[in-house]
């Protein structure tokens, strides 16, 4: 079985500045790897080991990607191979440009039977790209996936929804979002991160794909912090019955 | 509002499409129901103010909402409405995210609030886990839409309404077969009607220690709520219960936070609650920034004082 876990990389959130007018400044963010695309990876990775196969990662983003750092970030985690898009035209792509990115690319590296998206990424997490992808492509697609095995050259899901868990019965080839549910990532070695400094990495440009008119149509009117509503902001210091007192008058009023 | 006609919507809960069925009134001319369930359902739609409602049928037994996908995206095609809004449940996510595909656009997804522009519908929504609200909107000719449980109001039930319902022979069907179907266990519990909650973090170290939390909650008449890590870390508590961008949101009167630092993450769930109160040891943690009332100490010796107090 041959197997694509689709990431993406995301500026970290503790790095976040909030300028005075609301705005954000991100210039000092590190980037990282999608916190719930760690999962889609390690079940690929699950799902190589015991049935046999092999686990590529692939990306799009800007030229952020090219960071050797992020590039064995997520080879050490066990694929054997990555492909990237990387190409600043896709700063702020939509879930359509991205899914529509990823479809060409899968296309292009062929005879792929399962891609494994995260349910959302961890920037903007609108959990659509996954989806897309699997429409774009033409295969059957779904999301919430908990657990995934291999019976009879078919997947066996279980996908856990709001209220109720389905077990769901998909041939392949087929896109699946995995939850975080499903596993815990596995952290890598020296040894492994050492060894994803050899692994293959093959970068394409969007003008190396098929993408005719798959550009973005959502536009960003704006991105800002929220306005804080204004709160008294009393401390008491301790916790001594006489404090807790103070509290409670100051509490009883409002209640 | 300009070009602004029909409007359709869709959902798998009933209170869902009831919703989103006021929420299409405020936006356009004409509001679609579309309804995979008993042909009472339909009625009510109509009730809670649909003008049409294309009738798919009740759900065929065995099969899945999704398998709806090929029909539902039919009568889009050759209707072609203006907007169509969905429920955020995880099998709308999925069909908004097809019927965006095929149509080659983007949803928008988890609206909280749309406004109306010259160029179409405005959309605001949460990125980077509530640090901040994005506003978008859709350049394509037709803008798909979640929207969230509360963003609109079901309208009282109204069975004097006209509307038309129209019978649609759905075919339902994919290549995914359901083999089993098993309801989730654990309490269900709805943290987001709650007026007042008493919500723990990662500041208690032991699950025994909930007990207090429990006396507490019960001398106050609130509901226990807590942080992810308790819900999804530990399991000290069900999912249901924690507060947050992927947990609920809500606005209570009363929100206490104990041993919670206050992540931006969390406190989106209850930065709109009417007053809030946090007992945190470390006099840095962010929560103190969003509170009204704040104990700078051991939650350990405040709990117990305040339920003591509570008791006088
Ligand atoms: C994409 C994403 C989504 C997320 N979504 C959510 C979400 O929806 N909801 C959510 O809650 N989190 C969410 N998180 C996690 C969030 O970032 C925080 O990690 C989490 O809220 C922290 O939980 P906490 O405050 O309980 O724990 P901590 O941050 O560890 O804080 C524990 C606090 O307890 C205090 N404390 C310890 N001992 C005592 C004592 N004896 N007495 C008094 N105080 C004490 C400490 O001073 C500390 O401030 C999300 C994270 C990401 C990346």
């Amino acid at each position: 079985m041959k197997i694509v876990a689709c990431y993406k990389i995301v500026p970290e959130e503790q790095d976040l500045i909030i300028r005075p007018d609301r705005t954000l400044n991100w210039e000092r963010a590190e980037w990282k790897i999608g916190q719930y695309d760690l999962c889609a990876v390690e079940a690929g990775m699950q799902l190589s080991e015991t049935n046999g196969g092999s686990l590529t990662a692939l990306s799009a983003g800007t030229k952020q990607l090219e960071n050797s750092k992020l590039k064995k970030g997520i080879l050490s985690r066990g694929p054997q191979d990555l492909f990237i898009i990387a190409d600043d035209a896709l700063d702020n792509a939509d879930a359509f440009q991205t899914a529509s990115t990823l479809a060409a690319a899968v296309n292009k590296i062929g005879d792929v039977d399962l891609v494994l998206c995260g349910e959302g990424s961890s920037d903007l997490y609108t959990q659509q790209v996954g989806v897309q992808l699997g429409e774009l492509l033409g295969y059957p697609v779904i999301n919430a996936v908990s657990k995934i095995t291999v019976q009879d050259g078919k997947l066996l899901v279980e996908r856990t929804l709001e209220d109720e868990v389905e077990v769901l019965q998909i041939p392949l080839p087929a896109v699946i979002s995995v939850t975080t549910d499903i596993n815990l990532p596995r952290i890598p070695s020296m040894k492994e991160i050492l060894a994803a400094g050899k692994k293959p990495v093959t970068q394409w440009g969007l003008a190396d794909l098929d993408l005719a008119g798959k550009g973005s149509a959502t536009k960003i009117d704006s991105t800002l912090a929220p306005e804080q509503a204004d709160r008294k902001r009393i401390l008491f210091e301790g916790d001594s019955e006489e404090v807790i007192q103070k509290l409670y008058e100051n509490l009883r009023k409002e209640l | 509002m300009a070009g602004m006609k029909n409007i359709w919507v869709f959902a798998d809960k009933k209170d869902a499409i009831l919703e989103l069925c006021a929420g299409g009134r405020t936006l356009g001319d004409k509001v679609t129901a579309l309804v995979i369930a008993p042909r009472t359902d339909a009625e009510q739609v109509i009730a809670g103010g649909a003008d049409q409602v294309y009738w798919l049928g009740d759900k065929q037994d065995g099969k899945l909402i999704e398998d709806y996908f090929a029909a539902i995206f039919d009568l889009i095609q050759t209707q072609k409405p203006d907007v169509v809004l969905l429920g955020t449940t995880k099998r709308c996510k999925l069909m908004a995210g097809r019927l965006a595909a095929r149509l080659g656009t983007s949803a928008l997804m988890d609206v909280m609030e749309f406004s109306a522009t010259d160029n179409g519908l405005q959309a605001k929504r949460m990125v980077y886990g509530g640090a901040a609200v994005r506003t978008e909107s859709s350049a394509a000719d037709l803008t798909i839409a979640t929207v969230g449980p509360g963003v609109f109001e079901k309208l009282p039930e109204d069975s004097g309404r006209q509307g038309t319902i129209e019978d649609v022979a759905a075919a339902a069907g994919s290549a995914i077969t359901c083999v089993e179907k098993r309801p989730k266990v654990g309490e269900s519990v709805n943290l987001a009607a709650a007026k007042r909650v008493v919500a723990v973090g990662r500041g208690i170290a032991n699950k025994e220690d909930l007990k207090m939390i429990e006396e507490l909650a019960g001398l106050l008449g609130a509901e226990i709520g807590c942080s992810r890590p308790l819900a999804e870390g530990v399991d000290w508590l069900p999912r249901e219960r924690y507060i947050g961008v992927s947990g609920v949101m809500f606005k209570p009167d009363l929100y206490i936070g104990i041993g919670i630092s206050g992540q931006i993450q969390h406190m989106v769930g209850c930065n709109q609650a009417k007053t809030i109160v946090a007992i945190n040891k470390d006099k840095a943690a962010p929560i103190f920034q969003q509170a009204d009332y704040g104990i700078v100490g051991d939650l350990y010796k405040a709990i117990p004082a305040l339920i003591e107090v509570l008791k006088k």
